[in-house]
């Protein structure tokens, strides 16, 4: 009978046994997936290999769960590159597992069909529930990996596009299992903040394995239900995923769902300038226009001011005086003229100047002229010449007949 | 005068105010006064295009722990 030994003897011993061969160290095993768990703190997952007879325990840690390019679900077939060794502790004979594939990508293509077929028929593609980007954000909701360079994409391009706008990232991984659910509780997050305008869901670059993850059903069903418009940018040119088909707006890479995403500063600017200058120019026109009426207003007034109608009157005034005195003149010439012929008839008709011819002049006694025939006998008159009278007493009248007259 | 909650308002702002403006039968004291409501708005206007450095904030998911582990074992 050999030695007695202890139980950590043993199992040491059976590890010791398995690990020094070489065909245990580094296999390719396919198998599928029973009783899958993920433990929250640690990130290690643990979960059963079978096959039609047989299972193994399989261990799979952080650091390697992390670069799982899709979520291992319960009876999922798949391919592991594992060592197979004894768990000490337990006695276990388990594999720890390094990579995990789909078994064989076509079958992976047939599920995604199906799924697309079913989100389609659900009508999570529709175009109706498709919401417009809002045109000036003022906050955009990012996820996406803290550390990726599509982050460092989106932050240049809004840098220089639109930086007035403020960048709220929730920060994600993008690869490895756990990433699907990740991303739809961040986009759940974001669009519940209330805070974001919309949302960029981005990944920059990778081999199609790489962002299959953005093919799960939850991120589907996250951005759908999203309120907020939700752009995609899985960066990718040429293959679509499902969130591709739900998201509201679908960009080709980061930088391009960052331009969509904000306006352009520049075009902005043209247009801010535009009508920045059209209201200037609107109220100088405005203003010269003013001036312009004031000018004629004035002109008016000038026109129509008293001092203008004082002048016209007085013109006028000095027209009418003109005139007057011009007619006045020549009336007095004319009076003057026939005062002056009046009086040279006058002169001419004067009766003493025919007395110094040596007439003489019957008046009566108070000088008034008679007539010879008017005398009477006896009746005082006065006889004139030139320079004399004579007072005489009238004898008789008598009438003188012609033909004794002595001529 | 209140000033504008984002750019977008800012500009729909000015557009109307240009367009009151443009209008024959504003008098020139609303148009002087929409001027100068305009100087304002296109300050603010003019100082958000001005702005260059970009603000980024964080956000952590609130991520249910539904999953669990049975056991813990230690990486080797």
């Amino acid at each position: 009978m050999a030695d007695v030994i202890s139980v950590s003897e043993l199992n040491h011993y059976v590890k010791t046994l398995l690990d020094v061969n070489d065909g245990l160290f580094d296999l390719a095993l396919r198998g599928e997936i029973a009783n899958f768990v993920q433990n929250a703190r640690s990130g290690h997952c643990y979960f059963s290999l079978r096959d039609d007879a047989c299972s193994v325990k399989a261990v799979m840690f952080r650091t390697d769960a992390r670069r799982l390019a899709f979520r291992p679900e319960e009876g999922m077939r798949v391919v592991v590159r594992c060592r197979a060794t004894l768990y000490e502790r337990d006695g276990a004979f388990q594999v720890y597992v390094n990579e995990m594939f789909p078994d064989g990508l076509g079958a992976a293509q047939l599920a995604l069909e199906q799924l697309k077929a079913r989100l389609e028929k659900e009508g999570l593609f529709d175009s109706a529930h498709k919401k417009p980007l809002p045109a000036y954000p003022k906050c955009i909701g990012v996820v996406t990996s803290k550390t990726g360079a599509a982050l460092q994409d989106i932050r240049n391009v809004i840098s220089r596009r639109w930086p007035s706008v403020r960048l709220l990232l929730c920060p994600v991984t993008v690869q490895g299992f756990e990433a699907a659910r990740q991303i739809a509780v961040a986009i759940r997050t974001l669009d519940q903040s209330g805070k974001v305008d919309e949302i960029i869901v981005a990944r920059g670059g990778g081999s199609r394995e790489d962002l299959w993850v953005f093919n799960a059903e939850e991120i589907a069903r996250a951005a759908f239900r999203c309120k907020t418009p939700l752009i995609s940018a899985i960066g990718h040119e040429i293959d679509y995923t499902i969130l591709d088909f739900v998201a509201d707006q679908r960009a080709p890479t980061p930088s391009a769902a960052a331009e969509l995403a904000v306006p352009d500063r520049e075009e902005q600017q043209r247009i801010f300038e535009n009508i920045e200058e059209n209201i200037h120019k609107n109220i100088q026109k405005r203003l010269a226009l003013c001036y312009n009426g004031l000018e004629q207003y004035n002109f008016l007034l000038e026109q129509s001011a008293p001092s203008k109608i004082l002048q016209q009157y007085s013109n006028r005034l000095q027209q009418i005086q003109q005139t007057v005195r011009t007619q006045q003149k020549a009336r007095m010439n004319d009076k003057s003229m026939q005062l002056q012929h009046a009086a040279a008839l006058a002169t001419s008709l004067n009766p003493y100047r025919v007395l110094a011819r040596g007439y003489a002049l019957v008046t009566d006694t108070k000088g008034k002229v008679c007539t010879v025939e008017q005398l009477q006998p006896e009746q005082l008159i006065c006889v004139r010449s030139r320079q004399y009278q004579a007072r005489c007493r009238v004898e008789t009248v008598e009438e003188i007949n012609e033909s004794t007259q002595k001529l | 005068m209140r000033a504008p909650k984002s750019f977008e308002e800012g500009m729909d702002r000015l557009n109307a105010i240009l367009a009151q403006m443009q209008q024959e039968d504003t008098s020139l004291a609303d148009s002087v006064k929409l001027y100068a409501e305009a100087a304002s708005l296109m300050q603010y206007c003019h100082a958000t295009l001005e702005k260059t450095s970009l603000q980024i904030e964080e956000i952590s998911a609130k991520i249910a722990e539904t999953v669990e582990a049975p056991q813990e074992q230690e990486e080797e």
